[in-house]
């Protein structure tokens, strides 16, 4: 197989890399090792919540927030990708999201604090539409909304926490639970399957009006577990707002993260209607280099090894789970150039004491240069045509500091423009 | 006066102290068993659960060896639903293992231990994971697995219902006396730090590898020596059967098919505190070494998490060391001994005996009491309520949760996918006052053991905390994060391989979507 440019990922660096590369007419194959947990678990775009891990509070402006991050670390992803690149990559996944038909919105200049499934408020950049009514800077009271036997979101928890740390408690925050029509507690049932019961009509105005009868009139906002409907979401969501009389906004719940599903299936059906090769569930490794040049890397599709030959290569790759790195007992290595990436006396060594705190496994990847290509010790490129994007660029931990999206986003679009060049 | 009388108090909810309750009970005494953390989280929970035949010490301890004999039988009688029937194989690896064959064939032999010599081929035909180093094997049958969660709340349960009650994350705090003679105990709750004091006639000590502090309080010696054993739990099962390694007992020479993981264990290394049990690299991967000579696939399954241990074995005074040492126990008659009346020490000895350890001590101390009743645990089944025991604890196989693919009955919801935990299974739990955090809740239902280490239950368990228990939103969340990092304190030393994926996708959830690490400090900020 021959392509121009081609990605290997499955997040949203490699989704933003392919987009601005099909912006910039190339042909693009698009490598998926398959379906990954982040796929499950995604639901805003996050950019930057938290200057540090540590204490303090959380970032108004991630674009300020970024800025002073660069300053400050010249080493860090953001500073490689440059701030330019953030900000053209959220515009662009703006305008591709809007083209889909997904309903998103967001700045890179405000951050909206959102409350989580356990009632915790979390800054995030760019959120579907749907969530936009969770914003904690309006005072209006909130009802949080679950559903009898359904697990994934738990209202009272989360209001009790909730309660308690908005606007130091000066806000109202209640819980209900109604039960849903059709799903009896005591069977099994999952986010996808209400998800799917809401691409009904008649489900919609059913769990509207159940709504309506349990929330007295009044000024207030529902938080739903975000199960709205898998593709008619924006529909689903004005009817029963209609409906139950009241403004309505999805909260993200455990796995498998419906909002995930429908952001990565969509974006996936335009690349493909829109002329991008995909080829579905195919590890990549292995990858040959002549003269600092990459001619092919190797795919593991369909049970056997399939070269794809390129001009340039970006690996867009989100850390572990998507297999983008092999961790033996003390030797961690990469695939596509088998090198050793680190070295551990004892595999503990790789985490902290606390699973809150940052993780030192979370922070190994790729050494890249300034024009993001994966690079030895001393700084010279491993290959001139390969670049790297995403969570296996080595040195931080996105998870405290709630930067994966912004930082995936920012590499993806800086790779792509390195990859035009190359 | 006290704030409640009883007749005896036992301290140490592990199984020793757990089967002197129910023995207590069943001879009409009234006891209170009072235990610092939960109910098994001692030794006990923290054993490896091989259900003892006998044939580990047949050569060098073979008072120990049938007692396992004996106790093992009884269990199978009054305790089969914590059992598992596996039998077991000791196999031989090296010809320094063929050496010692003999002796534990006549040791079996001398023991009464049923013991079969089979050919490797047999042996690989009904375990192919039996490594190619293999190169003899005896079928044992009376090896097994003994749940020992299960074991503690059966015999615990068993003993309340006869009137016996239970106080745990409560500790001692020192003893009421009169003169010579012990007349209760002064408490203090580990959570609450409220302080009460319990008036008796007798106190038993069945703190194991702790009973030397507790005797300290009183001023007398137990000299018992905290032995640290280091186990590794392995995601499934790699053979049907426990598997021994037949040779003189030392390290890593044990693997354990306990429900849906195998274990393997274990080591010994004396330790001067048994609260400080620190899990070394060198010792990890011994138990990962050594299970590899007897079993194919313990290097390339996932280790799901380590975890340490720690044996009471009593110092009779020889010259003994470590494995030594007697794996038997001692009652000690502190009034006889160190002239404190009312005040009995049980020590030594091992889960599978737990049985027999209480009957003997109960036997001196209802003498004392003057209470001539026999012992009849031996043959008092625990199931013997109404509730079925099964149902006490879930149990897939004997509730019939259907499978996945089944159509004949309903799919029901369930709180621990890993485990298969359903909701109901938690509910009677939560309203049990001994339950106070998420940890107890796994040790009686399995939630969280699974492969993703509570990723996913922790936050539905935390919700059912604040709607069955009225707890706080603040109160439930800190449950939360204390129960993930319990569970990470074991997952991160064995971090290689699909764990990091795994420990991607839990920090993934609970920082990136929930973003808990911010709650949490966010409370503990507020609460200082």
């Amino acid at each position: 197989m021959k392509t121009d440019i081609a990605v290997v990922g499955s997040g949203l660096a490699a989704l933003t890399a392919v987009r601005a590369l099909r912006q910039a007419g190339r042909d693009v194959t698009l490598v998926w090792p398959g379906l990954t947990s982040l796929y499950f678990l995604a639901a805003t775009v996050d950019v930057l919540g938290y200057a540090d891990v540590g204490a303090g509070g959380a970032v108004q402006n991630p674009s300020d927030g970024v800025a002073r991050l660069i300053a400050e670390h010249p080493d860090h992803p953001y500073a490689l990708a440059g701030l330019p690149a953030l900000q053209a990559g959220l515009a662009l996944l703006l305008d591709w999201f809007k083209e889909a038909g997904l309903d998103w919105q967001g700045s890179p200049t405000r951050n909206l604090m959102l409350p989580t499934a356990t009632g915790t408020p979390k800054p995030s950049c760019l959120v579907p539409v749907t969530m936009a009514a969770g914003d904690l800077d309006d005072p209006m009271p909130i009802v949080l909304c679950g559903f009898a036997g359904y697990q994934d979101f738990a209202p009272e928890l989360a209001a009790s926490n909730l309660q308690r740390s908005w606007a130091k408690g000066s806000r109202r925050v209640t819980a209900v639970r109604i039960g849903l029509p059709g799903f009896n507690p005591d069977r099994l049932f999952t986010s996808i399957d209400i998800a799917r019961r809401f691409e009904e009509p008649s489900f919609v105005t059913e769990v509207g009006a159940l709504i309506q009868a349990a929330i007295p009139a009044g000024p207030v906002r529902i938080g739903l577990p975000a199960v709205l409907g898998l593709t008619r979401t924006r529909d689903i969501h004005a009817a029963l707002m209609a409906r139950a009389g009241h403004p309505v906004f999805e909260i993200p719940t455990l796995p498998p993260s419906v909002p995930a599903l429908r952001l990565f299936d969509r974006l996936r059906k335009q690349l493909q209607e829109t002329g991008t090769e995909l080829i579905w569930a195919a590890p990549a490794h292995a990858a040959e280099v002549h003269n600092r040049r990459c001619t092919r890397i190797s795919l593991k599709a369909a049970g056997r090894e399939q070269p794809l030959e390129a001009r340039a290569f970006i690996l867009a790759l989100e850390d572990w789970v998507d297999g983008a790195f092999r961790a033996g007992v003390h030797l961690v290595r990469e695939p596509f150039f088998g090198n050793v990436i680190a070295e551990h006396p004892k595999p503990a060594d790789r985490t902290a004491p606390s699973l809150f705190s940052p993780q030192p496994y979370a922070q190994l990847g790729y050494r890249v240069t300034d024009h993001l290509q994966p690079a030895d010790e001393a700084g010279t490129p491993l290959a001139d045509n390969v670049f790297i994007a995403g969570g296996a660029i080595a040195g931080y931990d996105p998870s405290g500091t709630k930067s994966r999206g912004g930082m995936a986003v920012a590499t993806g679009y800086r790779a792509a423009q390195e990859a035009l060049a190359a | 006066m006290p704030d409640l009388s009883t007749g005896v108090v036992v301290i140490g909810g592990g199984s020793t102290g757990a089967g002197v309750l129910r023995d207590l009970a069943m001879r009409g005494i009234d006891a209170v068993l009072v235990e610092k953390g939960d109910l098994a989280s001692g030794t006990t929970g923290r054993s490896h659960g091989l259900l003892h035949s006998g044939g580990r010490y047949c050569v060098n301890d073979e008072a120990a060896a049938i007692e396992c004999v004996e106790e093992g039988r009884i269990l199978r009688r009054i305790a089969p639903s914590t059992i598992e029937d596996t039998g077991g194989y000791f196999v031989s690896v090296t010809e320094e293992d063929t050496e010692w064959e003999p002796r534990f064939v006549e040791g079996c032999r001398k023991t009464g231990i049923t013991c079969e010599r089979i050919s490797v081929d047999e042996a690989r035909r009904r375990e192919p994971a039996l490594s190619k180093q293999v190169r003899t094997a005896f079928w044992v049958p009376e090896d097994g697995h003994l749940d020992p969660f299960f074991l503690v709340l059966g015999n615990v349960e068993s003993a309340r219902r006869r009137g016996a009650k239970v106080m745990t994350y409560t500790q001692v705090q020192g003893f009421l006396r009169e003169g010579e003679q012990v007349t209760g105990v002064r408490l203090r709750d580990v959570v609450s730090g409220t302080e009460t004091t319990i008036g008796c006639q007798a106190v038993i000590n069945a703190t194991g590898a702790w009973s030397g502090l507790v005797a300290r309080l009183l001023g007398v010696e137990v000299k018992v020596v905290p032995m640290k054993g280091i186990m590794v739990v392995l995601s499934h099962r790699l053979a049907h059967a426990a598997i021994n390694r037949c040779h003189k007992p030392g390290d890593g020479d044990i693997i354990v098919p306990a429900l849906s993981v195998a274990i393997l264990g274990t080591t010994a290394a004396k330790v001067s505190n048994p609260e400080e049990l620190p899990i070394e690299w060198g010792e990890v991967r011994q138990m990962i070494d050594d299970g590899a000579m007897m079993l194919d696939g313990v290097t390339t399954a996932r280790a799901m998490r380590a975890y340490a241990g720690v044996r009471p074995l009593y110092d009779l005074g020889a010259e003994a060391e470590g494995r030594e040492m007697s794996r038997n126990f001692a009652v000690i008659d502190h009034e006889q001994r160190d002239g404190v009346k009312g005040f009995t020490s049980i020590v030594g000895g091992k889960v599978t005996t737990y049985r027999l350890m209480a009957e003997r001590v109960v036997d001196l101390v209802a003498r004392r009491l003057g209470v001539t009743t026999v012992c009849t645990t031996a043959q008092v089944p625990l199931d013997d309520g109404e509730r079925p025991m099964d149902e006490l604890r879930h149990r897939p196989a004997a509730l019939g949760v259907p499978k996945p693919h089944g159509d004949e009955a309903p799919l029901q919801p369930l709180l621990c996918e890993c485990e298969m935990v359903r909701p109901a299974d938690v509910t009677p739990w939560l309203a049990d006052p001994a339950v106070r955090g998420l940890e107890d809740i796994r040790r009686r239902t399995r939630s969280g053991m699974g492969p993703c280490q509570a990723a996913i239950c922790s936050y539905r368990l935390a919700a059912r905390l604040v709607t069955d228990r009225g707890l706080s939103g603040e109160a439930a969340t800190a449950a939360m994060g204390d129960f993930l990092e319990s569970r990470w304190r074991g997952v991160r030393h064995v971090f290689w391989g699909s764990q990091l994926r795994q420990a991607q996708v839990t920090s993934g959830l609970h920082l990136e979507l929930l973003n808990l690490d911010r709650q949490l400090a966010m409370d503990r900020d507020v609460a200082s």
